[in-house]
Protein backbone atom coordinates (compact mmCIF):
# COMPACT_ATOMS: atom_id res chain seq x y z
CA UNK A 1 0.00 0.00 0.00
CA UNK A 2 1.43 2.97 1.05
CA UNK A 3 4.18 1.49 3.34
CA UNK A 4 6.87 1.53 0.50
CA UNK A 5 7.05 5.58 0.33
CA UNK A 6 6.05 6.74 3.96
CA UNK A 7 9.72 5.73 5.55
CA UNK A 8 11.26 8.78 4.33
CA UNK A 9 10.35 12.31 4.19
CA UNK A 10 11.92 13.82 1.24
CA UNK A 11 10.34 11.64 -1.05
CA UNK A 12 7.22 11.90 -2.79
CA UNK A 13 4.70 8.44 -3.25
CA UNK A 14 3.28 7.59 -6.54
CA UNK A 15 0.40 9.24 -5.98
CA UNK A 16 2.09 12.75 -5.30
CA UNK A 17 1.68 12.54 -1.12
CA UNK A 18 4.42 13.03 1.23
CA UNK A 19 3.54 10.87 3.73
CA UNK A 20 5.44 11.94 6.47
CA UNK A 21 4.03 15.44 6.44
CA UNK A 22 0.68 13.96 6.48
CA UNK A 23 1.37 11.26 9.58
CA UNK A 24 2.53 14.33 11.47
CA UNK A 25 -0.55 16.28 10.98
CA UNK A 26 -2.31 13.27 12.17
CA UNK A 27 -0.54 13.54 15.50
CA UNK A 28 -1.86 17.00 15.59
CA UNK A 29 -5.35 15.49 15.31
CA UNK A 30 -5.18 14.17 18.92
CA UNK A 31 -3.63 17.18 20.18
CA UNK A 32 -5.38 19.38 22.65
CA UNK A 33 -7.61 22.18 20.88
CA UNK A 34 -6.11 25.73 19.74
CA UNK A 35 -8.60 28.23 18.78
CA UNK A 36 -7.43 32.07 17.50
CA UNK A 37 -9.42 34.76 16.60
CA UNK A 38 -9.06 38.10 14.92
CA UNK A 39 -10.34 41.36 16.77
CA UNK A 40 -10.67 44.73 15.85
CA UNK A 41 -8.89 45.87 19.03
CA UNK A 42 -6.78 42.87 19.79
CA UNK A 43 -6.50 39.03 18.85
CA UNK A 44 -7.57 36.14 21.21
CA UNK A 45 -6.36 32.52 21.53
CA UNK A 46 -7.79 29.82 23.79
CA UNK A 47 -6.22 26.55 24.40
CA UNK A 48 -7.45 23.43 25.82
CA UNK A 49 -4.69 21.43 28.31
CA UNK A 50 -3.92 17.46 27.43
CA UNK A 51 -1.51 16.80 30.06
CA UNK A 52 -3.69 17.63 33.37
CA UNK A 53 -2.57 15.51 36.15
CA UNK A 54 -2.91 16.29 39.95
CA UNK A 55 1.00 15.42 40.56
CA UNK A 56 1.97 17.92 38.13
CA UNK A 57 4.09 20.49 39.55
CA UNK A 58 2.27 23.06 37.84
CA UNK A 59 3.62 26.34 40.43
CA UNK A 60 6.69 26.80 38.63
CA UNK A 61 5.51 25.25 35.41
CA UNK A 62 5.75 27.59 31.98
CA UNK A 63 2.78 27.48 30.06
CA UNK A 64 2.34 24.12 28.09
CA UNK A 65 -0.34 25.61 24.80
CA UNK A 66 0.42 29.12 24.67
CA UNK A 67 3.83 31.12 24.73
CA UNK A 68 5.13 34.53 24.11
CA UNK A 69 7.22 34.60 21.28
CA UNK A 70 8.08 38.50 21.37
CA UNK A 71 6.53 41.51 22.95
CA UNK A 72 4.45 41.86 20.09
CA UNK A 73 3.99 37.77 19.43
CA UNK A 74 1.90 35.04 21.44
CA UNK A 75 1.81 31.75 19.90
CA UNK A 76 -0.50 28.62 20.71
CA UNK A 77 0.95 25.11 19.66
CA UNK A 78 -0.84 21.81 19.21
CA UNK A 79 1.11 18.36 18.44
CA UNK A 80 4.34 17.05 20.05
CA UNK A 81 5.11 19.06 23.02
CA UNK A 82 8.54 18.40 22.71
CA UNK A 83 8.64 19.87 18.75
CA UNK A 84 6.87 22.63 20.00
CA UNK A 85 9.17 23.98 23.00
CA UNK A 86 11.82 23.67 19.98
CA UNK A 87 10.12 25.49 17.44
CA UNK A 88 8.97 28.24 20.76
CA UNK A 89 12.38 28.57 21.31
CA UNK A 90 13.68 29.50 17.68
CA UNK A 91 11.18 31.37 16.92
CA UNK A 92 11.96 32.98 20.12
CA UNK A 93 15.60 33.67 18.73
CA UNK A 94 14.66 34.61 15.50
CA UNK A 95 12.76 37.37 17.00
CA UNK A 96 15.54 38.73 19.30
CA UNK A 97 17.89 38.22 15.98
CA UNK A 98 15.28 40.20 14.47
CA UNK A 99 15.02 42.88 16.99
CA UNK A 100 19.25 43.11 17.38
CA UNK A 101 19.87 43.81 13.60
CA UNK A 102 16.71 46.51 13.46
CA UNK A 103 15.93 47.61 16.54
CA UNK A 104 12.34 46.94 15.55
CA UNK A 105 9.88 44.18 16.76
CA UNK A 106 9.81 41.77 14.25
CA UNK A 107 6.87 41.67 11.65
CA UNK A 108 4.39 38.95 12.14
CA UNK A 109 4.35 37.36 8.70
CA UNK A 110 8.31 37.56 9.11
CA UNK A 111 8.22 35.52 12.27
CA UNK A 112 5.55 32.92 10.30
CA UNK A 113 7.24 32.56 7.40
CA UNK A 114 10.74 32.43 9.34
CA UNK A 115 9.68 28.98 11.32
CA UNK A 116 7.84 28.32 8.43
CA UNK A 117 11.40 27.89 6.43
CA UNK A 118 12.33 25.95 8.89
CA UNK A 119 9.39 23.38 8.58
CA UNK A 120 9.37 22.95 4.79
CA UNK A 121 13.84 22.25 5.14
CA UNK A 122 12.60 19.08 7.25
CA UNK A 123 10.35 18.16 4.50
CA UNK A 124 13.37 18.35 1.95
CA UNK A 125 16.83 18.06 2.85
CA UNK A 126 18.36 15.77 5.72
CA UNK A 127 16.37 12.79 5.38
CA UNK A 128 14.97 13.54 9.34
CA UNK A 129 11.53 13.74 10.46
CA UNK A 130 9.15 16.90 10.64
CA UNK A 131 8.44 18.76 12.87
CA UNK A 132 4.55 17.31 14.50
CA UNK A 133 3.21 21.03 15.31
CA UNK A 134 0.99 23.21 14.19
CA UNK A 135 0.69 26.80 15.78
CA UNK A 136 -1.09 29.78 15.38
CA UNK A 137 0.40 33.14 15.78
CA UNK A 138 -1.31 35.89 17.13
CA UNK A 139 0.55 39.16 17.12
CA UNK A 140 0.54 43.47 16.08
CA UNK A 141 2.39 45.06 14.28
CA UNK A 142 2.53 48.90 12.65
CA UNK A 143 2.28 47.43 9.33
CA UNK A 144 -0.69 45.29 9.32
CA UNK A 145 -2.01 45.98 12.46
CA UNK A 146 -3.25 42.78 14.34
CA UNK A 147 -2.85 39.55 12.72
CA UNK A 148 -4.01 35.96 13.17
CA UNK A 149 -1.25 33.01 10.95
CA UNK A 150 -1.41 29.31 11.07
CA UNK A 151 1.06 27.15 10.31
CA UNK A 152 1.86 23.53 10.28
CA UNK A 153 4.36 20.29 9.46
CA UNK A 154 4.49 21.16 5.67
CA UNK A 155 5.75 24.86 6.76
CA UNK A 156 2.63 26.37 4.83
CA UNK A 157 0.83 29.25 6.48
CA UNK A 158 -2.24 31.34 5.93
CA UNK A 159 -3.76 34.07 7.69
CA UNK A 160 -6.97 34.04 9.04
CA UNK A 161 -9.78 35.86 10.99
CA UNK A 162 -10.50 32.67 13.28
CA UNK A 163 -9.01 29.54 12.94
CA UNK A 164 -8.15 26.34 14.96
CA UNK A 165 -5.90 23.83 15.21
CA UNK A 166 -5.50 20.31 16.79
CA UNK A 167 -8.69 17.57 17.92
CA UNK A 168 -11.90 18.90 16.95
CA UNK A 169 -10.74 21.65 14.72
CA UNK A 170 -13.31 20.69 12.05
CA UNK A 171 -15.65 21.52 14.79
CA UNK A 172 -14.75 24.20 15.97
CA UNK A 173 -13.97 25.85 12.76
CA UNK A 174 -17.67 25.48 11.69
CA UNK A 175 -18.75 27.40 14.41
CA UNK A 176 -16.63 30.07 13.79
CA UNK A 177 -17.92 30.21 10.74
CA UNK A 178 -21.20 30.61 11.75
CA UNK A 179 -20.60 32.98 14.86
CA UNK A 180 -17.78 34.89 13.94
CA UNK A 181 -18.63 38.36 12.63
CA UNK A 182 -15.99 41.24 10.81
CA UNK A 183 -15.60 44.12 12.93
CA UNK A 184 -15.97 42.10 16.44
CA UNK A 185 -13.97 43.39 19.37
CA UNK A 186 -12.21 41.76 21.86
CA UNK A 187 -15.29 42.37 24.54
CA UNK A 188 -17.93 43.26 22.69
CA UNK A 189 -19.64 41.64 19.63
CA UNK A 190 -20.07 43.38 16.37
CA UNK A 191 -21.99 46.68 15.83
CA UNK A 192 -24.99 46.07 13.64
CA UNK A 193 -24.69 46.93 10.47
CA UNK A 194 -26.45 49.20 8.98
CA UNK A 195 -29.82 48.40 6.29
CA UNK A 196 -28.68 48.14 3.33
CA UNK A 197 -24.69 46.72 4.53
CA UNK A 198 -23.56 43.33 3.83
CA UNK A 199 -24.67 41.12 6.77
CA UNK A 200 -27.59 43.15 7.81
CA UNK A 201 -29.80 40.66 6.95
CA UNK A 202 -28.28 37.76 8.93
CA UNK A 203 -28.46 37.33 13.07
CA UNK A 204 -26.61 40.59 14.78
CA UNK A 205 -23.60 38.96 16.48
CA UNK A 206 -24.13 38.34 20.27
CA UNK A 207 -20.32 37.83 21.34
CA UNK A 208 -16.85 39.45 21.44
CA UNK A 209 -14.19 37.73 20.25
CA UNK A 210 -12.94 36.54 23.78
CA UNK A 211 -16.36 35.18 24.82
CA UNK A 212 -16.51 33.75 21.47
CA UNK A 213 -13.60 31.85 21.58
CA UNK A 214 -14.81 30.65 25.32
CA UNK A 215 -17.74 29.01 23.80
CA UNK A 216 -16.21 27.10 21.29
CA UNK A 217 -14.19 26.17 23.39
CA UNK A 218 -16.51 24.63 25.92
CA UNK A 219 -18.20 23.08 22.76
CA UNK A 220 -15.14 21.14 21.66
CA UNK A 221 -13.70 20.35 24.76
CA UNK A 222 -13.24 16.40 25.49
CA UNK A 223 -14.24 17.47 29.05
CA UNK A 224 -17.57 18.45 30.20
CA UNK A 225 -16.39 21.19 32.08
CA UNK A 226 -14.32 24.28 31.83
CA UNK A 227 -11.89 25.03 34.29
CA UNK A 228 -8.67 27.44 34.43
CA UNK A 229 -6.87 23.58 35.24
CA UNK A 230 -7.68 22.70 31.22
CA UNK A 231 -7.75 25.70 29.38
CA UNK A 232 -4.94 28.30 28.82
CA UNK A 233 -5.73 32.16 27.61
CA UNK A 234 -4.22 34.64 26.10
CA UNK A 235 -5.05 38.12 24.50
CA UNK A 236 -2.91 40.65 22.53
CA UNK A 237 -3.75 44.26 22.67
CA UNK A 238 -2.44 48.06 22.14
CA UNK A 239 -1.82 49.56 25.54
CA UNK A 240 -3.72 52.93 25.19
CA UNK A 241 -1.31 54.95 26.96
CA UNK A 242 2.15 53.94 25.18
CA UNK A 243 0.51 52.44 22.00
CA UNK A 244 2.77 49.16 22.49
CA UNK A 245 1.77 45.71 21.72
CA UNK A 246 0.80 44.35 24.86
CA UNK A 247 0.58 40.20 25.06
CA UNK A 248 -1.05 38.63 28.49
CA UNK A 249 -1.35 35.31 29.09
CA UNK A 250 -3.84 35.11 31.66
CA UNK A 251 -3.76 33.53 35.26
CA UNK A 252 -5.24 30.84 36.54
CA UNK A 253 -7.25 33.02 38.52
CA UNK A 254 -8.65 35.20 35.61
CA UNK A 255 -9.08 32.89 33.80
CA UNK A 256 -11.52 30.96 36.87
CA UNK A 257 -13.18 34.78 37.04
CA UNK A 258 -13.46 35.37 32.99
CA UNK A 259 -15.62 31.58 32.98
CA UNK A 260 -17.61 32.38 35.96
CA UNK A 261 -18.43 35.60 33.88
CA UNK A 262 -19.21 33.63 30.69
CA UNK A 263 -21.30 30.85 32.99
CA UNK A 264 -19.29 28.21 31.17
CA UNK A 265 -17.36 26.98 34.66
CA UNK A 266 -20.39 25.40 36.61
CA UNK A 267 -20.39 21.85 36.12
CA UNK A 268 -23.30 21.45 33.82
CA UNK A 269 -25.74 18.46 32.86
CA UNK A 270 -25.07 17.89 28.91
CA UNK A 271 -28.02 19.54 27.44
CA UNK A 272 -28.52 18.50 23.78
CA UNK A 273 -27.60 20.55 21.08
CA UNK A 274 -25.18 22.31 23.04
CA UNK A 275 -22.05 19.83 22.49
CA UNK A 276 -21.80 19.11 18.34
CA UNK A 277 -18.51 16.38 19.75
CA UNK A 278 -20.55 12.53 19.77
CA UNK A 279 -19.53 9.90 22.01
CA UNK A 280 -17.61 8.14 19.04
CA UNK A 281 -15.53 11.11 18.25
CA UNK A 282 -14.50 12.02 22.05
CA UNK A 283 -12.74 8.08 22.77
CA UNK A 284 -11.47 8.66 19.13
CA UNK A 285 -9.89 12.05 20.62
CA UNK A 286 -8.86 10.94 24.33
CA UNK A 287 -5.43 10.74 24.46
CA UNK A 288 -5.28 9.48 28.26
CA UNK A 289 -2.21 10.04 30.45
CA UNK A 290 0.29 10.65 27.10
CA UNK A 291 2.55 12.93 27.74
CA UNK A 292 4.41 13.72 25.18
CA UNK A 293 1.25 15.26 22.47
CA UNK A 294 -0.41 18.57 24.13
CA UNK B 1 45.28 58.66 23.31
CA UNK B 2 43.36 55.02 24.18
CA UNK B 3 40.37 53.93 22.37
CA UNK B 4 38.80 53.81 25.44
CA UNK B 5 38.84 57.67 25.69
CA UNK B 6 38.21 58.06 22.24
CA UNK B 7 34.69 59.14 22.77
CA UNK B 8 34.70 60.55 26.41
CA UNK B 9 32.02 59.83 29.21
CA UNK B 10 31.64 58.62 32.52
CA UNK B 11 29.16 56.64 35.17
CA UNK B 12 29.64 56.47 38.68
CA UNK B 13 26.37 54.31 40.85
CA UNK B 14 26.04 54.11 44.45
CA UNK B 15 24.69 52.26 47.10
CA UNK B 16 22.10 53.26 49.88
CA UNK B 17 19.70 52.26 52.33
CA UNK B 18 16.79 50.21 49.91
CA UNK B 19 17.63 52.15 47.41
CA UNK B 20 20.61 52.53 44.74
CA UNK B 21 21.30 55.75 42.28
CA UNK B 22 23.36 55.10 38.78
CA UNK B 23 24.65 58.28 37.23
CA UNK B 24 26.29 59.30 33.72
CA UNK B 25 27.16 61.73 31.94
CA UNK B 26 25.82 62.81 28.30
CA UNK B 27 28.68 64.30 26.04
CA UNK B 28 29.67 62.52 22.94
CA UNK B 29 32.64 63.42 21.49
CA UNK B 30 35.16 62.64 18.57
CA UNK B 31 38.66 63.03 20.42
CA UNK B 32 38.85 66.84 21.55
CA UNK B 33 35.79 67.78 19.61
CA UNK B 34 32.18 67.45 21.16
CA UNK B 35 29.08 65.94 19.08
CA UNK B 36 26.50 65.50 21.31
CA UNK B 37 25.28 66.41 24.28
CA UNK B 38 22.27 64.33 24.89
CA UNK B 39 24.25 61.01 24.54
CA UNK B 40 22.75 58.88 27.39
CA UNK B 41 24.92 55.76 28.20
CA UNK B 42 22.56 54.51 31.56
CA UNK B 43 19.77 51.86 30.13
CA UNK B 44 17.00 50.15 32.03
CA UNK B 45 17.22 46.53 32.03
CA UNK B 46 14.43 46.12 33.76
CA UNK B 47 11.90 48.24 35.87
CA UNK B 48 14.80 48.21 38.87
CA UNK B 49 17.83 47.40 37.02
CA UNK B 50 20.19 49.61 35.13
CA UNK B 51 23.39 49.12 33.76
CA UNK B 52 25.85 52.15 32.87
CA UNK B 53 28.40 51.78 29.56
CA UNK B 54 30.71 54.27 29.12
CA UNK B 55 33.11 53.93 26.52
CA UNK B 56 33.42 53.57 23.08
CA UNK B 57 30.09 54.42 21.19
CA UNK B 58 29.66 51.79 18.69
CA UNK B 59 30.65 49.08 21.52
CA UNK B 60 27.87 50.96 23.84
CA UNK B 61 25.09 50.62 21.47
CA UNK B 62 25.75 47.04 20.45
CA UNK B 63 26.28 45.88 23.65
CA UNK B 64 22.42 47.70 25.12
CA UNK B 65 21.25 45.96 22.23
CA UNK B 66 23.01 42.13 23.00
CA UNK B 67 22.02 42.76 26.40
CA UNK B 68 18.74 43.21 25.44
CA UNK B 69 18.51 40.31 23.54
CA UNK B 70 19.47 38.08 25.91
CA UNK B 71 17.46 39.66 28.58
CA UNK B 72 14.62 39.23 26.85
CA UNK B 73 15.20 35.46 25.93
CA UNK B 74 15.62 35.39 29.85
CA UNK B 75 12.43 36.80 31.01
CA UNK B 76 10.18 34.54 28.11
CA UNK B 77 12.43 31.14 29.33
CA UNK B 78 12.38 32.44 33.18
CA UNK B 79 8.54 33.97 33.44
CA UNK B 80 10.43 36.45 35.69
CA UNK B 81 12.58 39.51 35.58
CA UNK B 82 16.56 38.77 35.32
CA UNK B 83 18.25 39.86 39.05
CA UNK B 84 21.02 42.38 39.05
CA UNK B 85 23.63 39.30 40.46
CA UNK B 86 22.76 36.87 37.62
CA UNK B 87 22.61 40.15 35.00
CA UNK B 88 26.10 41.21 36.47
CA UNK B 89 27.56 37.48 35.35
CA UNK B 90 25.84 37.83 32.45
CA UNK B 91 27.76 41.27 31.30
CA UNK B 92 30.76 39.53 32.85
CA UNK B 93 30.16 36.42 30.28
CA UNK B 94 29.49 38.15 27.52
CA UNK B 95 32.24 40.60 27.65
CA UNK B 96 34.74 37.88 27.73
CA UNK B 97 33.59 36.19 25.32
CA UNK B 98 35.52 38.79 23.04
CA UNK B 99 38.64 38.12 25.49
CA UNK B 100 40.61 38.59 22.25
CA UNK B 101 39.40 41.52 20.59
CA UNK B 102 37.25 43.40 23.27
CA UNK B 103 34.67 45.90 23.53
CA UNK B 104 35.79 48.80 24.84
CA UNK B 105 33.46 50.06 27.39
CA UNK B 106 33.91 49.45 31.08
CA UNK B 107 29.95 48.59 32.69
CA UNK B 108 28.37 49.37 35.78
CA UNK B 109 25.83 47.38 37.00
CA UNK B 110 23.05 48.98 39.69
CA UNK B 111 19.85 47.73 40.72
CA UNK B 112 17.34 46.24 43.81
CA UNK B 113 16.93 42.32 43.72
CA UNK B 114 13.79 41.69 42.32
CA UNK B 115 11.80 39.89 45.41
CA UNK B 116 14.21 41.39 48.22
CA UNK B 117 14.59 44.74 47.13
CA UNK B 118 18.45 44.43 48.65
CA UNK B 119 20.48 47.18 46.78
CA UNK B 120 23.07 45.77 44.68
CA UNK B 121 26.09 47.75 42.61
CA UNK B 122 28.82 46.18 40.33
CA UNK B 123 31.07 47.16 37.58
CA UNK B 124 33.62 45.23 34.94
CA UNK B 125 36.70 45.99 33.20
CA UNK B 126 36.50 45.72 29.40
CA UNK B 127 37.13 41.63 29.59
CA UNK B 128 34.20 40.85 32.02
CA UNK B 129 36.44 40.71 35.91
CA UNK B 130 33.67 41.77 38.54
CA UNK B 131 34.21 43.91 40.90
CA UNK B 132 31.24 43.42 43.94
CA UNK B 133 31.41 46.66 45.88
CA UNK B 134 29.88 47.44 49.02
CA UNK B 135 29.84 51.39 48.75
CA UNK B 136 30.09 53.00 44.86
CA UNK B 137 31.37 51.63 41.50
CA UNK B 138 33.11 54.13 38.88
CA UNK B 139 34.10 53.82 35.01
CA UNK B 140 34.90 56.38 31.89
CA UNK B 141 37.19 58.97 30.88
CA UNK B 142 36.61 60.44 35.00
CA UNK B 143 37.41 57.77 36.81
CA UNK B 144 40.54 58.27 38.92
CA UNK B 145 38.28 61.55 39.61
CA UNK B 146 35.12 59.60 40.57
CA UNK B 147 36.89 57.95 42.77
CA UNK B 148 38.51 60.80 44.88
CA UNK B 149 34.79 62.21 45.07
CA UNK B 150 32.97 59.19 45.82
CA UNK B 151 35.89 58.65 48.06
CA UNK B 152 34.99 62.22 49.83
CA UNK B 153 31.82 62.26 50.15
CA UNK B 154 30.02 58.75 50.15
CA UNK B 155 28.63 57.36 53.34
CA UNK B 156 26.83 54.27 54.37
CA UNK B 157 23.11 53.95 54.63
CA UNK B 158 22.31 57.02 52.51
CA UNK B 159 18.27 57.57 52.05
CA UNK B 160 17.47 57.91 48.60
CA UNK B 161 17.12 61.99 48.55
CA UNK B 162 20.56 62.20 50.31
CA UNK B 163 22.10 59.57 47.97
CA UNK B 164 20.70 61.50 45.37
CA UNK B 165 22.64 64.85 46.46
CA UNK B 166 25.85 62.50 47.06
CA UNK B 167 25.95 60.68 43.73
CA UNK B 168 25.13 64.14 41.66
CA UNK B 169 27.84 66.00 43.52
CA UNK B 170 30.11 63.43 42.60
CA UNK B 171 29.73 63.07 39.28
CA UNK B 172 29.06 67.10 38.92
CA UNK B 173 32.35 68.07 40.03
CA UNK B 174 34.37 64.93 38.68
CA UNK B 175 33.33 65.73 35.40
CA UNK B 176 34.37 69.17 35.51
CA UNK B 177 37.76 68.24 36.33
CA UNK B 178 37.98 66.02 32.78
CA UNK B 179 37.73 67.41 29.58
CA UNK B 180 36.35 64.39 27.82
CA UNK B 181 33.58 63.85 30.16
CA UNK B 182 30.49 66.18 31.08
CA UNK B 183 27.89 68.37 28.33
CA UNK B 184 24.95 67.59 31.02
CA UNK B 185 24.05 64.48 33.44
CA UNK B 186 21.31 61.98 34.36
CA UNK B 187 20.82 60.83 38.14
CA UNK B 188 18.55 57.75 38.18
CA UNK B 189 17.31 56.66 41.84
CA UNK B 190 16.23 53.26 42.29
CA UNK B 191 13.86 52.48 45.37
CA UNK B 192 11.53 49.55 46.09
CA UNK B 193 8.25 51.43 44.81
CA UNK B 194 9.79 53.52 41.81
CA UNK B 195 12.74 55.33 39.84
CA UNK B 196 13.27 58.71 39.74
CA UNK B 197 15.29 60.14 36.61
CA UNK B 198 16.83 63.56 36.90
CA UNK B 199 18.42 65.53 34.38
CA UNK B 200 21.57 67.98 36.37
CA UNK B 201 22.25 71.34 35.45
CA UNK B 202 25.95 70.90 34.50
CA UNK B 203 28.52 72.86 32.92
CA UNK B 204 28.07 72.85 29.04
CA UNK B 205 31.87 72.75 28.76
Amino acid sequence: MARRYDSRTTIFSPEGRLYQIEYAMEAISHAGTVIGILAKDGVVLAAEKRVTSKLLDRAEASGEKIFTLNSNVVAGVAGITADANSLVNYARMAAQRHLFSFDEDIPVEQLAQKLCDLKQGYTQYGGLRPFGVSLLYAGHDPHHGFQLYHSDPSGNYSGWKATCIGANNGTAQSLLKQDYKDGMGLWEPAPKPAEGEPGAEGEPSKYGAVELAARVLSKTLDATTLDSEKVEFAIITLDRKTDLPKPRIFKPEEIDRLLAKYELGKPSDETPGTGTATPAAVAAGSQGERMDVS
Amino acid sequence: MSILEYNGGSVVAMRGKKCVAIAGDLRLGNRNMTLATNFEKVFPINPKLYVGLPGLQTDVLTLKERFRFRTNMYKMKESRDISPLTFARLVASTLYERRWSPYFVEPVIAGLDETTNEPFIAATDLIGCLNFAKDFVVSGTASDKLFGVAEALWEPELESEDLFETISQTLLNAVDRDALSGWGAVVHVITADKIITRTLKARMD
